[in-house]
């Protein structure tokens, strides 16, 4: 490697992961107790289950009450390969992986439909489920008494049998620690926390929610399972004591006291789970008491667990240096980025939008009557109306977020009438929302990379995020250019959280813009804004009309829609009252009587 | 299978359903109000039976042990409210999201547990029976030996439910919780303390708790890990009804009861899980449940 590619970005990931490594080869030729290296054969499969747990409740908001269950599929699965089939060690803890995926995949089918209250229910009755089979299912599992005589990794060296498995489990450990970084770091992690943040906001970015929450339902699964799977190999005995609620609860609490949705929480976490569970030993009497204490006042006083305390001591004590991003510097963006930015848009040309005959209603109120709407490529088209009058709903229909009862919506030529919200976003739709949609725990660029295309394979993500310390470069600079067209380029690195509300609402149109959308639908763009930012953004709704863009918006500031809009929709009660130019729109009498009111003459 | 036998099975079925129902009542109450509910709401009801068997042992008057128990439980529905559930909403931005009151209040669930097992120890234990003179007096019905304590709880379970139904729907109590879940903020606006409201449901769902406790003390053996099980059957007994339909969460219990009843006599080793399964299944198929119209409750 050349002291230039040294230089020029320090990987901020490696050192730890050196020590790490470092520590891990040496560990079992120090002259320690044995104890210590069964010790940290539990911890590696202990923080197997822990990071899939994390993923799935720090990252995509997915509750789970179940994990053990899974940890059950895994070790039984392992264990009844290797004993009764006599399948070689790694293959059977493949298997055992294996098969708690496919558990996890089936309870997922709940995780499609629901989340929170019902997936934690279903989670516990499952997880319940699985113990009662494994206390009961003698035959089996051998219930309490157990499995004795599970192979173990020897390869006919019995002396170091501890050894191979210390090694073996220890390198899946740091493969999945290096996945876990990854999924945090990119697109995966964006994807996930958007679903968290609201499943139709992630829909509406193009993301396939159901798909997506049962995959990484299952991907949890997995890593509990291949947890359970190396506990079967471990000792060489499998016993269903070891799979009651207790066990999800102790993962559970692993996650939370390390810091849910952090890089490092999980290893803290698991760190603090085994000392408790050392310390525990002793005075197993007031375990469950401590268990619950732990839970509730870390979730009460530090629900930031481990990670989030250690940051904020780092940094009170100045020992944290300047933040080392994956981001090199701010990416300026140089005038031909921009236009050529104005060049792409030019291959997705806007295309027109026909609403034909849409009815909806709630519970027996027409929403919407019998609206017919013709929208015309590379147009601004205003949806305007008294309050009530349909056109959210219109534009939700439109988005797909509600289906019509009645009527059809042709995109371009296409009906797209019973396509999901996620489907019609992958055909150049895009969307703002009324109540500003951004995922807070990401930076500014972050939310604007959540609109843009995946642009090469997720293994060359992969790699070059591992051996160049770069990840997903052409969508970083893609969206930096965008937020340079929008005048947020120096806000890149900050959490939306920390903007003003009118940088909020240009953010949400960056990553609507990032989708290189085709049809582009604005809900209320200009509410609560001043008149400086007002203007803004009418020049940037102009400007991306020039680059083919075709623009629907519902408003209520007349002005900016009289100064913007080319042709104009008016509800009134659901119904279609007028269409035309501004100029014939401010003329319409039955208009002026049901919205405008006589004082627009002034 | 004989006439008899199957009435014994439905009787003890009824009884079962019928706790169950009370349990989700709590269940269904708390998530109508505040959309949380309490994931110890079995434990709670394991607390209930464990005092009233002290009270009992120590000699406490049947009413006095009942209205202690009822006391300290409503006590114990205030706490949970105000330590493990309220200070959550401060911190909107919790990294377990929205839903750290599950892992709270299963803490809670675990502290109770583990103090029930230090008083009284991890070995099942019998209560004494309530209404009948002892544990296994026994009626003549339609030519089947019925449980006194089985119909007596039925009746009693009957008997509450329609308290609170009446309660719910008829009184001045009941329609601020209603207009607490439909609205909150139009309800505060109309002069219901919504706060206070908040706290009630809790209150009442640990006293129905209790109620549920007093009443399955005779019918089972109990031990301080019993509630797990019954959080899971309550939930699901909710869920059957969609958690928003007191009538569906009625029939579901019942039926519950009756299947779970049934099972367990066809196959000793596995019954209890056929309809925790078949409940899940019909979860999965439906998930607003079984009586209820519309799309899930996806909160």
């Amino acid at each position: 490697m050349s002291d230039n590619a040294l230089n020029a970005k320090r990987d901020p990931k490696r050192l730890p992961y050196l020590l790490g490594i470092i520590c891990f080869i040496v560990m079992p030729w120090l002259p320690l107790n044995g104890f210590y290296v069964f010790l940290a054969q539990t911890f590696f499969y202990t923080l197997i289950a822990v990071i899939g747990l994390n993923l799935l409740l720090g990252l995509s908001g997915q509750m789970s009450l179940g994990q053990a269950g899974f940890y059950a599929l895994g070790a039984y699965g392992s264990a009844l390969t290797a004993l009764k089939l006599g399948w070689p060690v790694p293959l059977a803890i493949a298997f055992g992986t294996f098969l708690a995926a496919l558990g996890g995949g089936l309870v997922g089918v709940f995780a499609l439909r629901t989340r929170g209250l019902y997936l934690a229910m279903t989670t516990l009755a499952v997880g319940y489920v699985l113990d009662i089979l494994a206390q009961r299912w003698i035959g089996l599992t051998g219930g309490a008494m157990g499995l004795s005589g599970v192979p173990q990794l020897e390869f006919g060296l019995p002396k170091l049998g501890p050894v191979f498995f210390f090694y073996f489990a220890g390198t899946a450990l740091i493969v999945i620690q290096l996945l876990s970084d990854f999924i945090h770091d990119g697109r995966f992690g964006r994807n996930l926390r958007a679903i968290r943040e609201s499943e139709v906001f992630a829909a509406s970015v193009g993301i396939q929610v159901s798909r997506w929450k049962a995959g990484i339902f299952a991907f949890a699964a997995a890593l509990a399972g291949m947890g359970g799977a190396f506990f079967a190999h471990q000792s060489g005995f499998v016993g269903s004591d070891a799979f009651t609620v207790r066990l999800s609860i102790a993962l559970l609490i692993a996650a939370v006291v390390g810091g849910l949705g952090t890089k490092s929480g999980p290893l803290l976490g698991t760190l603090i789970l085994l000392g408790i569970v050392e310390v525990i030993a002793g005075i197993d009497k007031y375990g469950l008491f401590i268990y619950g204490l732990i839970l509730v006042t870390v979730l009460l006083a530090f629900p930031k667990g481990a990670a989030g305390i250690l940051d904020s001591l780092t940094t009170k004590l100045g020992l944290s240096r300047k933040k080392i991003t994956l981001l090199d510097a701010t990416i300026p963006s140089s005038k031909e980025q921009l236009s050529e930015l104005a060049l792409r848009r030019i291959a997705n040309e806007g295309t027109s939008l026909c609403l034909q005959g849409l009815s909806k209603s709630y519970s027996g109120l027409k929403a919407v009557d019998e609206v017919s709407i013709d929208i015309k490529p590379n147009t601004v088209h205003g949806l305007i109306g008294p309050n009530g009058a349909g056109k959210s709903t219109i534009i939700n229909m439109i988005a797909g977020v509600y289906l019509p009862d009645t009527g059809t919506i042709t995109l371009g030529g296409q009906n797209i009438s019973s396509l999901g919200v996620a489907e019609r976003a992958h055909l150049g739709l895009a969307r703002t929302f009324q109540n500003l949609q951004l995922i807070e725990a990401v930076s500014v660029l972050d939310n604007v990379m959540l609109g843009v295309k995946h642009q090469q394979s997720y293994t060359k993500d992969f790699f070059d995020w591992l051996f160049k310390n770069s990840l997903e470069k052409n969508e970083r600079q893609e969206s930096m250019n965008i937020l340079n067209f929008l005048g947020l380029g120096h806000l890149a690195d900050r959490l939306p959280g920390e903007l003003p509300y009118g940088h909020r609402k240009l953010l949400e149109l960056a990553r609507a813009i990032a989708q290189r959308p085709r049809i582009l639908l604005l809900d209320e763009p200009i509410a609560g804004m001043n008149a400086q930012e007002a203007k803004e953004i009418a020049q940037v709704i102009l400007k991306l009309r020039q680059l083919g863009i075709t623009i629907v918006l519902v408003e209520h500031n007349m002005e900016f829609v009289m100064s913007v809009c080319d042709e104009l929709s008016v509800l009134n009660f659901g119904r279609l009252i007028a269409h035309g130019t501004p100029g014939e729109i401010q003329q319409n009498p039955t208009v002026i009587e049901a919205y405008l009111g006589t004082g627009v003459k002034k | 299978m004989q006439i008899g036998n199957i009435i014994q099975l439905l009787s003890g079925g009824l009884a079962m359903g019928a706790i169950y129902v009370l349990v989700a009542l709590g269940l269904y109450i708390t998530h109508l109000t505040t959309h949380r509910v309490n994931f110890g709401q079995g434990d709670f009801l394991m607390v209930g039976t464990f005092l009233m068997l002290l009270l009992r042992k120590v000699g406490a008057p049947l009413g006095v042990a009942i209205a202690a128990t009822l006391v300290v439980l409503a006590v114990m529905g205030w706490l949970l409210e105000r330590i493990a559930i309220r200070p959550l909403d401060r911190k909107k931005t919790s990294p377990v999201g929205a839903f750290s009151w599950i892992l709270t209040t299963a803490g809670i669930a675990l502290i109770l547990q583990n103090v029930i097992e230090l008083g009284f120890g991890k070995t099942s234990q019998y209560s004494a029976p309530l209404f009948s003179s002892q544990r296994d007096q026994v009626v003549q019905v339609l030519g089947a030996g019925l449980f006194v304590e089985e119909i007596l709880v039925i009746v009693a379970a009957i008997l509450i439910v329609a308290i609170f139904y009446a309660f719910m729907f008829h009184s001045r109590w009941g329609k601020n919780i209603q207009a607490v879940a439909f609205n909150p903020e139009s309800a505060k606006l109309l002069g219901i303390h919504t706060d206070r409201v908040k706290t009630g449901v809790f209150i009442i769902a640990a006293i129905l708790a209790a109620v549920a406790g007093i009443l399955i003390g005779p019918l089972v053996t109990i031990n301080p890990h019993m509630g797990l099980v019954l959080t899971i059957k309550a939930l699901i007994v909710a869920a059957i009804g969609g958690f928003a339909n007191p009538v569906g969460i009625l029939i579901g219990g019942i039926l519950f009861g009756i299947f779970e009843s049934l099972s367990n006599y066809l196959d000793s080793g596995f019954g209890d899980l056929y309809p925790l399964l078949a409940a899940l299944i019909i979860i999965a198929v439906k998930p607003s449940g079984l009586f209820s119209e519309g799309r899930a409750d996806v909160r």
